[in-house]
């Protein structure tokens, strides 16, 4: 149990991400990342996009992995999530070549909504961290958006933060 | 062979590509619509650095010659400023829609990072947050006219929940957030729509219409950059103009 910390303390300003609108296409989501993530001297991490609608509301997050499958449907296939030693996958070695060519290039048109993960799941400011621990470690999320009275987005909690709060209980046996 | 750079002269070199980049769009040498040699090309071609390069290309931008489309490349532009036209009246003068009773329809209001060359025609850097408005503008419910305000972050956090339906821009930043705006510039062009433009303003794709980019500034910053596609039919300008002192 965590010694009463909430969301509040522990959650990064919104504007420290790169915000787009829903319409931006794969391509220029891209050029987006490289200018205002990969060629900065500290890179944040997880790097994450969010995305809003046209009345600024988050609909959804980007991250690098969201943009390689989009532009690769090949990379769509579901894949296990235990990272144990997986033989070799025959059917796309054969395509290693051919992935990320001419195709890639025009799946980039896509709009951005249709491979972003939904922002689906969020916390209050004043909830405690680890509700935010449980929604993150449940929904497989690196990144939870904070939301004051179920509509503004006023932050994010990492889940670099919450653990270190959350580790840090058990090692100096607060709660 | 080209012209190389005169690293002797007082002037600066990027000042010095500008204008010798400039010069081949004036003489048609790049023609309208072509696209222009990369970054690293003209890096190679006048033995300059890529920041040289970038400055040229940005001052070429943000004064029309190009524009730049983000993953595609720098393009020449259908605009060519002539020297000697720049004018100064009241702002009054400038608000074209005057006089007339609009409908307004806010179809974007929310936050997002400049793309294309919006960084070059706000003056921001190309990693900062801006404020994008998107507005639709009918007359006895026939639309006329389409504008897109960009807006950095910083200057005006709070016109996010302001009611831009029925409070112009200029008047929410003037009389409610106390920022004077103390120069606009104004450029009008023909401009032939695209599919999304068309849709809204009730226009086949590629028809002809009149395209209004205004620059607003408070002193010294630029604090919105506008952009106006109007029906041609529904608008006629009228500029007065008075010498000053």
């Amino acid at each position: 149990m965590s010694n009463g910390k909430t969301v509040k303390e522990l959650m990064l300003d919104v504007f420290e991400f790169p915000h787009i609108p829903y319409w931006f296409s794969i391509r220029q989501a891209i050029g987006i990342i490289k200018k205002s993530l990969l060629t900065k001297e500290k890179c944040l991490q997880p790097m994450a996009v969010l995305v809003f609608d046209e009345k600024y509301n988050l609909v959804g997050t980007v991250s690098f992995k969201n943009i390689l499958r989009g532009l690769e449907p090949r990379f769509l296939k579901p894949t296990s999530k235990a990272q144990g030693h997986v033989e070799d996958d025959s059917g796309l070695s054969l395509l290693w070549d051919t992935l990320f060519n001419k195709e890639s290039r025009e799946m980039a048109e896509k709009p951005i909504s249709e491979v972003m993960t939904p922002a689906k799941h969020f916390v209050a400011p004043d909830d405690p961290v680890t509700k935010a621990a449980y929604l993150m470690v449940h929904n497989d999320l690196a990144l939870l958006p904070v939301l004051e009275n179920n509509k503004k987005f006023v932050g994010l909690v990492r889940m670099i933060e919450v653990f270190d709060e959350l580790s840090n209980n058990i090692l100096e046996g607060r709660g | 062979m080209e012209r190389p750079l005169d690293r002797e002269k007082s002037q600066k070199l990027y000042v010095q590509l500008f204008e010798l980049l400039r010069g081949k769009i004036e003489t048609g040498e790049w023609a309208v619509s072509t696209q222009i040699p990369t970054e690293e090309e003209l890096c190679k071609i006048y033995d300059v650095s890529k920041a040289t390069v970038r400055l040229a290309i940005l001052e070429l931008v943000r004064q029309g010659y190009l524009t730049r489309q983000q993953g595609k490349g720098t393009f020449v532009c259908k605009r060519i400023i002539p020297e000697g036209l720049t004018m100064s009246t009241s702002f009054k003068e400038l608000m074209l829609e005057a006089g007339i009773v609009f409908s307004t329809q806010t179809l974007a209001q929310t936050v997002m990072m400049p793309t294309d060359d919006i960084d070059v025609k706000l003056n921001v850097p190309e990693d900062k947050h801006i404020i994008y408005i998107k507005r639709l503008r009918a007359v006895e419910n026939e639309p006329v006219l389409l504008q897109e305000a960009y807006i950095p972050y910083n200057i005006c956090p709070q016109l996010l929940a302001d009611d831009i339906a029925s409070n112009s821009l200029f008047e929410l930043f003037e009389k409610k957030y106390g920022i004077k705006i103390t120069k606009i510039t104004d450029f009008i062009e023909l401009a032939y729509i695209n599919k999304d433009e068309g849709k809204l303003l009730d226009m086949k794709e590629g028809s002809p219409a009149l395209l209004l980019e205004q620059h607003f500034y408070a002193g010294e910053t630029q604090v919105i950059y506008m952009r106006t596609i109007k029906r041609p039919e529904r608008f006629r300008f009228y500029i007065e103009l008075e010498r000053k002192g």
